[in-house]
């Protein structure tokens, strides 16, 4: 009896383990198309609007989904309270508290944080075009994570589940 | 014919505070520090990349060190870096630098208050005009003063009591002689009326192309002009005063700076619709008007009825001459 409950609890743990791994795989894509929407908004807003940053970003934080939200939420907080604070700085530093429960790996992180060097800093046109190469390379970005999370996602379903069968049919 | 009307340093307003807000943290401790007899009145702070930074006040300059003091020398001054102009920049323009291009091609911002920032850099053109800055390297901050009551002494020289209005006038000045202090304290007077001179206030129009008189932070006065004053902000002066004379029927139409053709044949317009004009022109003496073509032509249409010449002689804003329309018809 024991041991069936310790099996049962192995193999469900190791399932567990690897869900939480292919959901990452899958969360990916969908995070890196919630920052594309939203930097496509943000285009519209500089390049048709001239809307100042703090503006722009507050509204699209009102405009998009709670986790990419949050980040645009907290980069507006931030240029509006803390007086002398560069676009650049407050756009890393919403970065890094974003970073912590984002599936977003080091390159995708890159690519936003390069963006936030030219944010605010040249003329309309010259940040449009900033944008639109950011925008070409997350549309890159995302397109790998789905070809990964098509191949991983299923992949670690089974292996978790699978996994935990091996080990427990080894202990037996 | 001498005036009365003096600039007094005494009545400066705290306009220095309002501008801190845009400055790094280190040049604000700097220019906070400054002792009051400098702050009181502050007229400018020059941010000039890689040079030493440098106040005017009461039309001396003074630089500053990064520990506090200042003197008449720019040796051991503290030298503005790239950086400081970026975060000056990022403050004023809300870290948008993008939403800056009208400013500028103009060659400056105002900040809320009135105060205002010229900036020079690398020019950007197209089609042979400019297009915007780049590479922004000097930034001149210059605090503006409202002061009250700087016209209170002259206006009665001005007014028609006859159709309750003031005659068409000219302010004429050098540079730094007060003009357009001068002329928004008579706006604000013209507009609100002087119970105790019997006059009751008009409708003023006035056209701020530069956004000088009425200080209009997106397009509402940050100065004080007077509760019966329309101001078109930004707008050309020509157009501008055929704007408000179709639209807004005012009493008054008020401009600054006069000089090109078109300014003129506008206001001949303005003065065939029965409306007053007072307006500044950049000149030290008449002679001076008369040797230029266009303000020769106001000249001899013999309708300006005062003219009032500011100089430096008792202070910033001194009211040198007023000449009355009949002695300055120039000959033909």
């Amino acid at each position: 009896m024991f041991k069936l409950m310790g099996a049962l609890m192995l193999v469900s743990a190791s399932g567990y383990a690897g869900w939480h791994v292919s959901r990452s795989y899958a969360r990916r894509p969908v995070e890196l198309r919630q920052f594309i929407t939203a930097l496509q908004m943000l285009e519209t807003e500089i390049t048709y609007a001239a809307t100042p940053l703090p503006d722009a970003l507050a509204g699209i934080a009102e405009r998009v989904d709670t986790r990419v939200s949050s980040f645009f939420d907290h980069a507006a907080k931030e240029l509006k309270t803390a007086r002398g604070t560069s676009a650049r700085e407050a756009w890393s530093a919403a970065l890094h508290r974003y970073r912590a429960g984002s599936t977003l790996d080091r390159g995708d992180l890159g690519i936003l944080n390069s963006l936030g060097h030219n944010l605010g800093i040249s003329d309309r046109d010259d940040q449009a075009k900033h944008l639109r190469l950011t925008l070409e390379q997350l549309k890159m970005a995302q397109a790998r994570a789905e070809e990964t999370a098509a191949k991983n996602v299923k992949l670690w379903n089974y292996v978790g589940l699978l996994g935990g069968l091996i080990i427990v049919l080894a202990l037996y | 014919m001498n005036g009365v009307v003096r600039v007094r340093p005494g009545i400066y307003g705290r306009g220095w505070n309002e501008v801190l807000p845009v400055l790094p943290p280190n040049l604000e401790k700097m220019i906070a520090g400054l002792p009051d007899h400098i702050l009181a009145r502050l007229e400018e702070i020059r941010l000039r990349r890689d040079r030493p930074l440098v106040v005017g006040a009461g039309g001396q300059d003074f630089f500053l060190r990064s520990d506090g003091q200042s003197g008449s020398v720019p040796d051991n001054a503290y030298l503005t870096s790239g950086e400081d102009l970026e975060r000056v920049i990022h403050n004023i323009s809300g870290s948008s630098f993008y939403a800056l291009e009208e400013e500028l091609r103009n060659g400056y911002i105002t900040l809320p208050g009135g105060h205002r920032v010229g900036l020079t850099g690398k020019a950007v053109l197209e089609d042979g005009r400019v297009k915007t800055l780049k590479y922004l390297s000097g930034l001149n901050i210059r605090i503006s003063r409202e002061i009250k009551g700087a016209a209170a002494a002259l206006l009665p020289r001005l007014l028609d009591q006859a159709a309750d209005n003031i005659h068409h006038t000219v302010v004429f000045s050098p540079p730094c002689c007060g003009k357009t202090t001068l002329l928004r304290d008579l706006v604000r007077l013209a507009s609100n009326g002087v119970p105790q001179l019997n006059y009751p206030g008009r409708t003023v129009g006035l056209v701020d192309e530069r956004s000088e008189i009425a200080g209009c932070y997106r397009g509402v006065p940050q100065m004080d002009v007077g509760v019966r004053t329309d101001v078109l902000d930004g707008c050309p002066k020509a157009q501008g005063m055929m704007m408000l004379l179709r639209s807004m029927s005012p009493d008054i139409i008020v401009t600054d700076e006069i000089g090109k053709m078109e300014d003129i044949s506008a206001l001949e317009e303005v003065f065939n619709a029965g409306v007053r004009i007072i307006v500044t022109i950049h000149a030290s003496s008449l002679r001076e008007l008369n040797n230029r073509p266009a303000l020769k032509y106001l000249l001899q249409l013999n309708i300006i009825q005062r003219f009032v010449l500011l100089g430096r002689s008792r202070g910033v804003g001194t009211v040198e001459k007023i000449i009355y329309g009949h002695e300055a018809t120039p000959r033909r």
